[in-house]
């Protein structure tokens, strides 16, 4: 392997993909009752039906950052190997991960000349991100290098699409994790937010629809507006424990675009504390995302 | 009495008498409702529009066609409702066919009336027949048959006509027959026709003394230690003067801009040589001294907005790019919109229909260069459009919700930080042709009604006009009508706005029975503190 990819706990790549992918990942932390727990990919802490279901008995759960030695311990021990490092981080307006991360593979420069951390923002979460350190992986097989990947991943990180509704916008704006326009003073009841990951990685409510159903539909629209070469892509959708929801959701995809093949999985901890239980989130790669919430 | 004429004086105090005939009869009018539901202010609409014109319509005239011309702009300012518009319409077409009119003869009368007839078409996007329109029309074309010598026979044989014309409704309008009622508009035209006949053969008919409307000024907020802060709301007609002023070259935008000196909120609108003004000034006497420098008032209203606390809302509007004014009743629902983003709540709907002059109110508290009207009611939508025309401060859009349920769906997809007033259009109207009206009511009377035996106090579930269940418990009411509600399976959203009474024991056994029924449906509770609905239903 010419240099190792590193995302984090928001990416949801599950250990299959990881593997698949040669792909290794820095933890951040979620606090429950006081208690700090790693958030873990593999959901070693709590299952992710405890996990959801502590979210709608109403227990709130923060989240931290990746810890500064926790990067500093995974970068400096592949630049020890001669290795050099591609971080994909979360959103940077999400987390500040990547920000510390750029800190401390500049602290690390010095000491390893020959080698290079580059750290990449992702600007979106989920298997939006996940999917964009597969490309990563992909490239990585093809022989290219980590600054001519990193490069790419750059350029390209906005034709990743995000295209979610949450049950509630209530988690994101606790967390403050959401820009949403006037449109959704209120929570009005039966209101479905379409939330996209905007061009500055930031969640972004652009749209609203009546009832979860409509709401499916304006995502498989939107995926089918935005996806480019679908045959050659997997489509891959989220969600906060509501696999009944992802199943649906995939169903009315499909009917509108042929993907090659489908990924399923759990918002991880990270995210899914943001976002809350009933979240389903649909992603593809295709046009550039243009739009810039307020 | 062989009256071959109608003098001005004489048309005056026939015009009266029908006004006087007509309030009588008010309620009587209200109660031949469009059964089942409550749809009860025909009479009092009808009577509110005419009134603006007899009141506004004192004193002397010169010829027929310069009363008429008044009556006629100020029925149209006081028209509230369906039938007040269209009422109002066809005053304005009975003064434009009669302007150079001095006194009718039968064959002037009769020119005029037709020329009422077209403008009351013209009034409606979709005329219904067997509404007042038809009786209206059918009275004007047996009137172009027929060459009267005087006018007895002429109002005998116009009032019959009309009469027989009002029996035959039920026959166009099978929701007539349904409730075995004649159409409550046109019975309101026979009453007008028929105080003015009772005029013209010499009778006299009594003011009786009902408040059709009264307003409550609550002078609380000033006394003798209170300075003036807001200054005065002053309104009133103005006649332009062919003495004082040059009729044909007077320019209103003139005007308006010098009253805009004097003050704010500055509303006028000119009809011939009536103008209606309306400016927020803190000195009335300057603004009356100037537009008296075209002509004369004809009646002045001038409030301290101290004692207004509306007004004092108003003054501090601050400058929007869109507003939304909805019209709803109970207090819950009305709070609720205002909650959601609409920035005037007029109280209104099935049974008091707000005025045109109430929406124009209402357009000049907002400050926004777009206002969208959501009249909320089919009865209001004519009047809503009505104002918006007669407003040119603002471009004021009206989007035609007929019930709560649509106005609420409308306004839960408003977005009001798009660039656009067509895209927001197209946010709210987007949902609409998708959202059902449900209502849980009580019966006013029995009926068969689309193979729905009713009994009087019955609780009935009806969507839109349509009854689909009868039964003796609201709950059992609202779940009959979902069950037999057609297309319930492709619903996704329900959004239960509870009337005054309900108890949450009410609600929460409601919402179990419907979850256990339909558990892919979401179904919501907002109060609403309605009367007359224990429940309305938005489903979408």
């Amino acid at each position: 392997m010419s240099f190792t990819i590193i995302a984090d706990s928001t990416s949801d790549l599950n250990k299959e993909l990881r593997d698949r992918y040669k792909i290794d990942y820095v933890t951040m932390n979620y606090v429950l009752d006081g208690v700090e727990y790693p958030a873990s990919l593999d959901w070693e802490s709590h299952s992710p039906k405890e996990f959801y279901d502590l979210m709608r008995q109403g227990k709130r759960i923060t989240t931290t950052q990746v810890p500064r030695e926790l990067f500093y311990d995974k970068f400096s021990a592949n630049l020890k190997d001669g290795k050099d490092v591609i971080y994909i981080a979360c959103s940077s307006a999400l987390s500040g991960s990547y920000n510390l991360a750029t800190v401390v593979a500049k602290e690390l420069a010095d000491e390893y000349p020959n080698n290079t951390v580059f750290c990449v923002d992702s600007l979106i979460s989920s298997l939006g991100q996940g999917s964009l350190a597969i490309k990563a992986s992909e490239l990585r097989s093809e022989g290219k290098t980590a600054a001519e990947t990193a490069d790419f991943l750059i350029s390209n990180r906005l034709k990743f699409n995000q295209f979610g509704t949450a049950d509630t916008l209530e988690y994101l704006r606790r967390a403050g994790r959401v820009k949403a326009s006037k449109a959704f003073f209120g929570n009005l009841f039966g209101v479905k937010p379409i939330i996209i990951s905007d061009v500055n990685g930031q969640n972004y409510a652009y749209k609203k629809t009546k009832g979860s159903l409509n709401a499916k539909i304006a995502i498989a629209e939107d995926i089918a507006a935005a996806v480019e070469n679908p045959q050659d892509q997997i489509l891959y959708i989220s969600h906060g424990d509501d696999i009944t929801s992802a199943e649906q959701l995939k169903e009315i995809i499909l009917e509108r675009v042929a993907f090659k093949g489908v990924h399923i999985d759990h918002i991880g901890p990270i995210v899914g504390s943001c976002v809350g239980p009933g979240t389903i989130i649909g992603f593809c790669c295709g046009k550039e995302v243009t739009i810039k919430g307020e | 009495m062989q009256t071959s004429t109608i003098s001005v004086k004489l048309w005056q105090d026939m015009l009266a008498g029908g006004y006087r005939n007509l309030k009588q009869n008010m309620s009587v009018i209200d109660d031949l409702n469009v059964f089942p539901v409550p749809d009860g202010d025909t009479g009092k609409n009808m009577t509110m529009t005419i009134e603006g014109g007899v009141f506004a319509t004192q004193g002397d005239f010169d010829g027929i066609g310069a009363l008429m011309t008044k009556f006629s702009r100020n029925s149209l300012l006081s028209a509230r409702g369906n039938s007040g518009v269209i009422l109002s319409q066809f005053i304005r077409g009975l003064a434009f066919g009669s302007e150079s009119v001095n006194e009718f003869t039968p064959e002037t009368f009769t020119t005029a009336y037709e020329c009422g007839v077209k403008y009351a078409y013209n009034a409606v996007a979709k005329p219904t027949e067997g509404t007042m329109l038809t009786v209206l029309r059918e009275g004007g074309e047996f009137l172009t048959k027929q060459n009267f010598e005087n006018f007895k026979d002429c109002f005998d044989a116009l009032i019959e006509e009309l009469h027989r014309s009002l029996r035959n409704t039920p026959e166009l309008l099978p929701v007539l027959k349904e409730a075995s009622v004649v159409d409550s508009g046109g019975a309101g035209i026979i009453c007008i026709f028929e105080g003015m006949q009772a005029v013209l053969n010499g009778e006299s008919i009594d003011d009786i003394d009902i408040p059709v409307d009264s307003s409550f000024v609550d002078t609380s907020n000033f006394n003798e230690d209170s300075t003036l802060e807001y200054g005065y709301c002053t309104e009133f007609i103005l006649q332009l003067l062919n003495c004082k002023t040059d009729i044909a070259a007077f320019r209103l935008e003139e005007m308006t801009a010098k009253l805009e000196q004097l003050g704010d909120s500055v509303v006028t609108v000119q009809d011939g040589s009536i103008v209606k003004i309306h400016v927020h000034s803190f000195s009335p006497e300057e603004v009356i001294r100037y537009v008296r420098r075209y002509g004369e008032l004809v009646n002045v209203k001038i409030e301290n907005m101290s004692v207004q606390h509306s007004e004092i809302e108003a003054a501090a509007a601050k400058h929007e790019k869109f507003a939304v004014i909805a019209t709803a009743t109970g207090d819950g629902i009305m709070e609720f919109f205002k909650g959601i983003g609409v920035s005037e709540v007029i109280n209104g709907g099935r049974t008091n229909n707000p005025s045109a002059d109430d929406f124009i109110q209402a357009f000049n508290k907002v400050n926004a260069d777009y206002i969208i009207v959501l009249p909320n009611d089919s009865n209001v939508v004519l009047t809503a459009e009505q104002a918006a025309k007669l407003y040119d401060k603002s471009d004021v859009r009206v989007i035609k919700t007929r019930s709560i349920a649509e106005g609420f769906s409308a306004l839960s997809m408003m977005d009001l930080s798009v660039d656009t007033i067509d895209e927001l259009i197209s946010d709210m109207t987007q949902c609409l042709p998708y959202v059902a009206s449900g209502y849980v009511t009580t019966a006013t009377r029995d009926a068969l009604f689309s193979g729905v035996n009713i009994k009087k106090d019955d609780w009935i579930g009806l969507e839109g006009d349509t009854i689909y269940a009868a039964t003796n418990n609201p709950i059992d009411a609202a779940m009959l009508l979902f069950e037999r509600l057609p297309n319930i399976d492709e619903k996704q959203v329900i959004t239960a706005f509870y009337g005054k009474g309900v108890t949450e024991d009410e609600v929460n056994k409601l919402e179990k029975l419907f979850s256990e029924k339909y558990p892919l449906i979401e179904l919501g509770f907002i109060k609403g503190d309605q009367d007359v609905y224990r429940y309305i239903f938005a489903i979408e």
